[in-house]
Formats: C-alpha cells, structure tokens, sequence
C-alpha cells in the first residue's frame, strides 16, 4: 500500500490517480475526503495525533506500506512581514511537522515490511529565495533538511528518503502568483519550460520503483536550477 | 504473567542486540555509555515490542516525552523498560 497525504487536490490527487492506474494500492489522507473515490481516511497531518490514529488502524489490519508520500501542503503568497501569525502557524504546522509527523509515524509500518519509499515535497522556491514567499520557502527548507538527516536515521531499514522539489506546477497553489511571476519562475529554471503534475507523477514512479533504489537523501529539482 | 512478559522482553533486547552472548539480566544497559543496543537496534528493539503490545491487546507507546527523556528514559534498563510495558499494559486494562 502507498499512502498519499494531501489526496484530495492538486499534486497529490494527481499521484493518487497515477498510482491507482498503475494498480498500485493507494490510501489517500486529507483534511476533506468527501470528493475523493478512492479509499481515504479524513486526517490534517498537522495533528500527530490524527495519524497515529490511522496508523494504529493499518497496524490492527496488518497493511504492508510499501511508500508514503507526503504531498499535503498549503501555501500563502505574501510578505513576512505583512503575513499574520496564525498563517504562519498554519505552514509551517502543515508542511513542516505535517511531513515530519507522517515520516515518524507511518516509518515503523515500513520498517516492519523490511523497507520502502519516503517521497516529500519541497518547492523551487527555497533554491531561488522568492520574494513573497519567505515563510513558504522557510517551511520548504525544513522539509529538505528534514529529508536529508532523515534518510540517514532509516536507511539501515532499507527506507529511502527523498524530495521532489517543483517549480510552478498548474495546482491551486499558484492562484496566488500571476502569469508574469509564474513565467519569471520558470525563466530560472534549467529546463526553461511549465511542468505538470504528469511530470511530477513519472517522478514519483520512479522513487517508488525497485530500480532507484540507490537514491536517498536527495533533492530532486524539477526542470533544475 | 508479568514474569513471561519480562523473559520474552529480555528476550527481544537480546535479539535487537545481535550479541549471541549477552546475557540480558535487569541492569542490562540499553542506552548510555553501557548500552547493549545502538540507535538502529533500539528502534527495531521499540517496532518489535509494539507487535508484541498488540498481541497483549494494549498499545505500547514508546516515542512519548517519558519515554525519551534523558533522565527518566524508560530505556535506562531492561528493567525499566519492563516495567514501564508491564504499566502500560495494566492501564490500557
């Protein structure tokens, strides 16, 4: 089984559905799980006890976690300094602990099916410190270092631990930034060109294959920077 | 019942330690300067007696803040872990 946090929208919907085409058993987590047709549990990963919850039930139904995938993220477009103290809270709970709680818990349920895939999610953002996104791209940061140190903790575990880190992807993250900010992004990319979430889907399938079984610990960047 | 589950404990910290030798007694050192296990070992050690708290019907919860803590670590010892399982095991009833 691979579980998808932030299932029931953008990337991580998007992954869901890759996966399940490719008949992967999928256990999609999200906050709303009313919209989603495929098995999901209601779960805001900023709550380590929400998980635990769910990992006690796969435990109790003896499920064998193959990857986790941490892709629930939120994001404000604004300035630290004009960025109030509860939306910071808010990132920083949801897309730094969120990961972190996830990797910590649903870990042992890896362990004890002698290893599998940890993918989480970073942002183009934290190589190129976008203006307006400080507090995203701090949250962001975490996640990368957390990935790092991380995959060293559980790699004696046969757990490989690595990051996807996207430029701007068409989700509903990028409803705060406008085209001209989207193609100044892009235009300090590698690869200068718009992903998609079908780019980000191959990415995943390959950390969660057998053959990249040699990376871990890294960073990946979409489109490069 | 507590004496079973105190063998079978020791029996598990042996196992994680992957000394055919060590000789498991209450003092044994799990972590510290004396420890028998190292980190890896210890969270195979944590995983393992999970499995076994379910099958007592409980749930053994070994990453709170008690658990961790420097000084009232319930791993000090194979007897504090025992005891702390044995705790745990009694409150969950």
């Amino acid at each position: 089984m691979i579980i998808v946090t932030g299932a029931s929208k953008g990337l991580g919907r998007a992954i869901c559905e890759r996966l399940l085409e490719k008949k992967f058993e999928v256990l999609g987590l999200s906050r709303n799980v009313k919209e989603i047709p495929f098995s999901s549990y209601s779960c805001d990963v900023s709550s380590y006890e929400q998980i635990k919850k769910i990992v006690n039930k796969l435990k109790s139904k003896k499920k064998k976690i193959a990857g986790l995938i941490n892709a629930a993220g939120i994001a404000s477009m604004n300035l630290a300094l004009t960025t109030p103290a509860n939306i910071s809270q808010n990132i920083i709970n949801t897309n730094l602990l969120g990961t972190i709680y996830s990797c910590q818990l649903f870990s042992p349920l890896m362990i004890r099916n002698k290893g599998g895939s940890v993918i989480n999610f970073s942002t183009i953002a934290v190589p190129l410190g976008l203006k307006g996104e400080s507090i995203y791209s701090a949250s962001k940061a975490g996640v990368e270092n957390f990935t790092r140190s991380f995959a060293k903790e559980v790699s004696h575990f046969n757990i490989n631990v690595n990051c996807i880190a996207p430029g701007p992807i068409k989700t509903n993250l990028l409803k705060g930034l406008t085209q001209v900010q989207i193609k100044s992004i892009i235009s300090k990319q590698i690869i200068v060109k718009q992903f998609a979430p079908t780019d980000i889907c191959n990415l995943v399938e390959i950390l969660l294959d057998q053959r990249s079984n040699s990376l871990s610990g890294q960073i990946l960047r979409v489109g490069g920077v | 019942m507590s004496e079973n589950i105190k063998k079978e404990i020791f029996k598990k910290i042996k196992i994680a330690s992957e000394n055919k030798t060590l000789k498991v007694n209450e003092n044994t050192q799990l972590i510290g300067n004396q420890a028998v296990l190292d980190s890896n070992s210890l969270v195979s050690l944590c995983v393992d007696l999970e499995d076994y708290a379910m099958k007592l019907n409980f749930e053994f919860d070994w990453s709170s803040d008690k658990a961790m803590s420097k000084s009232f670590s319930i791993f000090r010892t194979a007897k504090s872990l025992t005891k702390e399982f044995i705790k745990q095991k009694n409150k969950s009833k």
